[in-house]
């Protein structure tokens, strides 16, 4: 119920229900204890490369990745 | 890895192929005589020996790659076969609406980075164009998101212009829901839409995959066409608790639908393409093995035909200069 209220401010900070809910979850997970927190942080990398396409071309790729030193 | 060097094999193998087209195996006596050097007779066995030799390599790779899709497709299998309960429930919730008609539709096109992986890619792009075909229209907009390298080169050919997005390496990494959300994230901030169409291979056992539609609809379209009535009439029966609105619901709704749907399709797609692998895999290895079968026959028959050459020779040598003594 408490996350009710927090809706409005969500929304007009630009997040998605996605971003909110993975925020969320991120929290969650931080809340584990040793050996299972690293294991679950470890699970969830993030890394795609995306590229907007402009008038039939593709835009320089923009990488989405957590993973340090790519 | 082992695909590069698969790569690199065939194009050593290609040029030696086009150069004496089948010759080799159809009339090496033939061929050999015209390309031994002049005043040689014995038959050389050179070239089959070393097709034989790369035939043989490329099976091997080959069989590596089908162990190696094997392994990789038992671990996403189980992972797939779970992630079908995240979509269920809002199917379940705001069915499945492919044949909705809508201005704005955005098809998004699975498929995988790397080749060697049987009909796959080329299915989803086919399946995604003739979405397109029945989506677009006068005022009607279909633009498409394209996950991964291959379905993109396909795509770039005839529909470049229609192209909002494409993404590619989503497969480095075991996939995860965090991943594909932040992807489902930027294609919801990067494209305006009124239906989501998914297209991408369900996986059903390791021969068997099947073209998907699933069908995504924005918010504004479910309360629509809930309004009207229909499968989606049922939506109002339900009773929404705290102070939130039916829009906001819907809103939030939709959003979470398509990033499970999407880590669905995502996982069902890296199966289907893993267990596309195997089989092509399998495949080409046992045809490798049988144009091994084949060159050992007539490399057999060559070494054979020489000796036998060779003998009547010193026969026929021996016999004249027997008559003339």
């Amino acid at each position: 119920m408490a996350s009710n209220a927090a809706v409005p401010f969500w929304r007009a900070a630009g997040m998605t229900y996605i971003t909110y809910s993975n925020i969320c979850a991120k929290h969650v997970r931080n809340c584990l204890k040793e050996p299972f927190k690293a294991e679950a942080l470890n699970r969830e990398n993030v890394h795609f490369s995306i590229s907007k396409w402009v008038d039939g071309k593709a835009e320089k790729p923009i990488l989405r990745s957590d993973t340090p030193g790519v | 890895m082992a695909m590069a060097v698969f790569r690199r094999e065939g194009r050593r193998l290609l040029p030696s192929i086009a150069a004496r087209p089948i010759a080799a195996i159809r009339s090496p006596l033939a061929s050999e005589q015209e390309e031994g050097p002049l005043g040689v007779r014995s038959i050389s066995t050179q070239v089959v020996r070393n097709r034989m030799k790369s035939v043989k390599n490329i099976q091997k790779i080959t069989k590596a790659m089908k162990m190696v899709a094997a392994s990789k497709l038992r671990a996403v299998q189980g992972r797939a076969e779970n992630s079908r309960g995240l979509w269920q429930p809002f199917t379940a919730l705001l069915g499945d609406n492919p044949s909705i008609d809508v201005k704005k539709s955005v098809v998004v096109t699975l498929s995988s980075d790397k080749g060697l992986c049987g009909g796959i890619n080329s299915t989803v792009v086919k399946v995604s164009r003739a979405l397109y075909k029945l989506n677009a229209g006068p005022e009607k907009e279909v633009k498409f998101v394209i996950v991964g390298e291959k379905a993109k080169a396909i795509m770039f050919r005839d529909s470049k212009n229609d192209i909002a997005l494409s993404v590619t390496e989503l497969n480095k990494n075991p996939l995860n829901y965090a991943q594909v959300s932040v992807l489902a994230d930027d294609i919801l901030k990067n494209v305006e839409f009124d239906a989501l169409r998914i297209v991408y291979n369900k996986f059903h056992s390791v021969v068997a995959f099947l073209p998907t539609v699933a069908t995504v609809l924005s918010p504004e379209v479910i309360e629509k066409e809930s309004e009207i009535g229909g499968k989606l009439g049922e939506l109002d029966s339900y009773e929404i608790e705290g102070g939130e609105t039916k829009g906001e619901i819907l809103q939030n709704l939709a959003e979470f639908q398509f990033s499970c749907v999407m880590f669905n399709a995502v996982l069902e797609n890296a199966c289907s393409e893993m267990g596309a692998r195997m089989s092509a895999m399998d495949s080409s290895s046992r045809n490798a093995g049988e144009m091994l079968d084949r060159l050992t026959l007539t490399y057999n028959r060559t070494r054979q035909a020489s000796i036998t050459t060779e003998l009547i020779e010193i026969i026929s040598g021996a016999s004249a200069l027997e008559a003339a003594k």
